[in-house]
């Protein structure tokens, strides 16, 4: 029996995920071909290593696809619905740190926090003939903070793929939710992260679908998490 | 094969004839966005949504009020004007499938308050009723605009009462909000220009300071929020951090909240809060009693009706009325329904036009009745 392992395709994270896997005494072997997605593990028969994008790791997981994978806490909880009844996280690896923040114009000197917020939507389609815009790629995190936790409904999400910090001065959205490391995009677009307004503080994990398996796959997993959850 | 129409359909078809309220038919595919923008958001994840080849997002109807109004509003039908419908609706459920019927009746343009608001009421009891003939059905009332003149008639500051009265049937953002009246938030954290302004209560100075620094970093003062909105949001803000919520008023608002009592005992419970807390909201206190009067004039029993103070749906175009009609301990009402006179000017309508209405679930009929889903 085998367990199958997806780590990001590309990148960074690819980089800091062949590194962490290293250290924790698991050599990865890359295909010859660099066109294969497909590598494995030095001396571990046991383990299948897939190289896919990070959403799509997240999304394999959420069907069970995959047995384990690294990518994102934030990827991972916007690409699956119900997540914590289909994948476990079972280390946090100490990289691709990620803030995802609500955040609104610097100029908004009333704005500091969600209830302010609430405030501003709950009059904005009485002001301005629409409901108040958040741009932003995670719906399913901006729908369950604003909507489930801070009981404010009255907003429409506009879906951005690119440079959502540049939306509030477009005009094609009033506020965002995304993500920020250092905060300098943010600043640099004249925007400030509201008091309470982290969603949540990601990084890069080892992720487990949920699933019935062999004792065997079992142990193999057990021993990456023991591994990859070490240092 | 099984016909999915529930068994009764027939029965509450005959019942809208009978009660002089047609039927209307409206598409199965609505344009999404009426719905996430009256229900927000959180509606997203509970809709099957689609898109057209041009790209208007597109769902399958969650439910008929929006619809049905909407096809008042395009069709510039006359007032008062009752719409009956029975169909299918698709929801994502956690329970049960994710097309079900519902049947109701929207009651548009009725300017008699009160009657229409007991119609409604009598009309989804009387549906129930002859579909449930051995069932102890028990209506729960409650009343947007009653809480609201609580809140007015207890001398809170405007931003108070907007803040509560929105929180009004969700008891988690009910609490949340009276914890911030009772710890007045601290100042804001502001620069020295822009707090001197606010020291000096110069909205028309901090309105141009919030311009200029819109200008410099190339924001459009006339596309979202304008610096007008900012400047009196902050000086009200700064008018409130001198308010406290008196413990006198805190105590008033909770006792008001708690008042659930059968509707024959509420006048007097009602009158009697009113007394002690020395508070004077006569004006909606009449239009309850004469909403109370025409449900008895309906032949419902004030003893099997509940008014329950903190009972409302925090969606802000309900206004008045809302109701739930349902059996003993059951967890989920058979019948909901609610008055909600922001809605058509929301969606569109060059008048307001006031509405109530209600809507029944067959599925959880045909269990009540003991048949299939």
């Amino acid at each position: 029996m085998t367990v199958t392992l997806a780590i990001p395709s590309k990148g960074r994270l690819k980089d800091n995920a062949l590194a962490k896997l290293a250290a924790a005494g698991l050599d990865v072997v890359q295909p010859e071909d660099s066109r294969s997605y497909r590598a494995r593990i030095a001396g571990r028969d046991d383990i299948d290593v897939l190289l896919l994008s990070a959403s799509e790791i997240a999304r394999e997981l959420g069907q069970g696809a995959v047995d384990l994978g690294v990518t994102g806490e934030d990827v991972l909880r916007e690409a699956v619905a119900e997540v914590d009844s289909r994948a476990e996280i079972l280390a946090r690896l100490g990289f691709g740190f990620a803030d995802v923040v609500v955040a609104v114009p610097d100029v908004w000197l009333d704005v500091e926090t969600m209830a302010d917020l609430d405030d501003v939507a709950a009059d904005f389609r009485q002001r301005h003939g629409r409901r108040m815009r958040i741009a932003t790629k995670y719906w399913r995190l901006t729908q369950q903070f604003f909507s489930q936790l801070h009981g404010i409904q009255v907003y429409r999400i506009v879906e951005s793929l690119g440079a959502t910090e540049g939306a509030p001065a477009a005009g094609s959205a009033d506020l965002i939710v995304d993500i920020t490391t250092t905060g300098s995009t943010l600043r640099a677009n004249n925007l400030k992260v509201l008091e309470d307004g982290v969603i949540l503080r990601s990084q890069a994990c080892l992720v487990a679908a949920v699933k019935d398996r062999s004792p065997a796959d079992r142990a193999t997993i057990e021993d990456l998490r023991a591994r990859m959850g070490a240092g | 094969m099984t016909w999915r129409t529930p068994s009764f359909a027939p029965d509450i078809l005959a019942l809208f004839a009978e009660r002089g309220a047609p039927r209307i038919d409206v598409p199965v595919l609505q344009p999404a966005d009426p719905f996430l923008d009256m229900a927000g958001e959180d509606l997203r994840r509970r809709i099957f949504l689609t898109e057209s080849e041009t790209g208007e997002a597109l769902c399958l109807r969650p439910e008929f009020t929006i619809p049905v109004c909407l096809d008042h509003i395009a069709s510039r039908a006359t007032t008062p004007q009752r719409y009956a419908y029975l169909g299918e609706v698709f929801r994502q459920r956690r329970e049960g499938g994710n097309e079900f019927f519902q049947a109701g009746i929207e009651d548009l343009g009725e300017t008699d308050i009160a009657t229409a608001d007991a119609r409604s009421v009598a009309d989804a009891h009387a549906l129930l009723s002859r579909l449930l003939p051995d069932a102890a059905l028990v209506v729960t009332l409650g009343d947007q605009s009653l809480f609201e003149a609580v809140l007015a008639a207890l001398g809170l500051p405007r931003g108070w009462q907007k803040r509560l009265a929105r929180a009004f049937g969700s008891p988690a953002a009910l609490e949340s909000a009276l914890t911030d009246l009772a710890n007045p938030p601290r100042a804001a954290a502001l620069d020295d220009e822009a707090a001197s302004l606010v020291a000096a209560s110069d909205a028309g100075a901090l309105a141009a300071l919030v311009e200029a620094r819109m200008e410099a970093v190339g924001m459009s003062p006339h596309l979202g929020r304008s610096p007008e909105e900012v400047a009196r949001r902050l000086m009200e803000k700064s008018d409130l951090r001198a308010v406290r919520l008196s413990d006198d008023a805190f105590a008033a608002l909770r006792r008001f909240l708690a008042i659930r009592v059968p509707l024959s005992e509420a006048a007097a419970a009602l009158a009697s809060f009113a007394s002690d807390a020395k508070l004077s909201f006569d004006a909606a206190l009449g239009r309850f009693d004469a909403r109370a009067a025409s449900l008895a004039a309906n032949g419902l029993d004030a003893e099997r009706i509940v008014y329950d103070a903190a009972f409302g749906r925090p969606l802000d175009y309900y206004t008045g009325l809302v109701f739930e009609v349902g059996l003993p301990d059951a967890s989920r009402p058979l019948a909901g329904g609610g008055r909600y006179d922001r809605l058509l000017t929301l969606l569109g309508a060059k008048q307001p036009i006031p509405g109530v209405g209600f809507s029944v679930w067959l599925d959880r009929i045909a269990e009540a009745r003991g048949e299939p889903a």
